[in-house]
C-alpha cells in the first residue's frame, strides 16, 4: 500500500473536490492519505464551508470528507493560515488538525504519490 | 458466512467504493457483499479495489439499463 500526500492551496470547489475524490479513492483501497491545506486552501476547512459546495455531477463532498476521516485519513491545516486568513483554531471543522510545515514534511517523507491542487 | 447488501444507486465515483470500504470492518472472512451501482466507472473500480485489497470479486454484471450488480467475497 502507498502513502498519498495531497496539498491544497485554494478554497474553491475546483481545488477542494479533487483532494477528497482522489483521497477517498486511495484510502478506500487501503492507502494512507494525508491532506494538507496551505493558507490559500484553509478557508475550505472552516465549519460549514464543505456543506456549501454542491457541484453538478460531482459526488457529495461531505460524504467524501467523512469517508476519508472514518478510514483514518489525516486532514491538516497549515498553522500559517491562522494569521494569514484571520482564522481561529476553533473555527475549523472537527477532525482537522493545525500543524506546521516541518511536521507535514516529516510525515510525508516516505509518500510515493503526491498531488497539489 | 453471511450475505450483506449495499445499494449505491445514484451515487457517483468514488462514493460506491468508499461505502464498500467503510463496510469492510463488519465483514468476516467468507462473507459476501452484494453491491448495486449505476456509476459508469463502477465495474473497473470494483475490480481494481478487489485486486488491491486482496478480496475476491465473484462477478460484476451490468443489465440493459446500466445497473451493475457485483458480489465480493471477503
Amino acid at each position: 500500500m502507498s502513502k498519498v500526500a495531497i496539498t491544497v492551496n485554494g478554497s474553491a470547489p475546483t481545488n477542494v473536490f479533487p483532494p477528497f475524490i482522489l483521497g477517498s479513492s486511495a484510502i478506500a483501497s487501503g492507502d494512507e492519505v494525508i491532506i494538507f491545506f496551505c493558507p490559500g486552501g484553509a478557508p475550505a476547512m472552516v465549519k460549514g464551508e464543505i456543506e456549501k459546495m454542491d457541484v453538478k455531477g460531482l459526488p457529495n463532498l461531505l460524504e467524501l470528507y467523512e469517508g476519508v476521516r472514518n478510514l483514518g485519513g489525516k486532514i491538516y491545516v497549515c498553522e500559517l493560515a491562522l494569521d494569514a486568513k484571520d482564522l481561529k483554531k476553533e473555527e475549523f471543522r472537527e477532525g482537522v488538525e493545525i500543524i506546521g510545515a516541518t511536521t507535514f514534511i516529516n510525515e510525508i517523507k516516505d509518500a510515493t504519490i503526491t498531488f497539489s491542487f | 458466512m453471511a450475505i450483506k447488501n449495499l445499494d449505491t444507486l445514484g451515487l457517483k465515483c468514488p462514493q460506491p467504493i468508499l461505502k464498500v470500504a467503510i463496510l469492510v470492518p463488519q465483514m468476516n472472512p467468507g462473507d459476501i457483499l452484494e453491491v448495486l451501482a449505476d456509476c459508469e466507472s463502477f465495474p473497473k473500480d470494483i475490480k481494481a479495489w478487489a485486486e488491491k485489497t486482496g478480496k475476491t470479486l465473484l462477478f460484476c454484471n451490468t443489465d440493459e439499463t446500466g445497473k451493475h450488480t457485483a458480489q465480493i467475497q471477503f
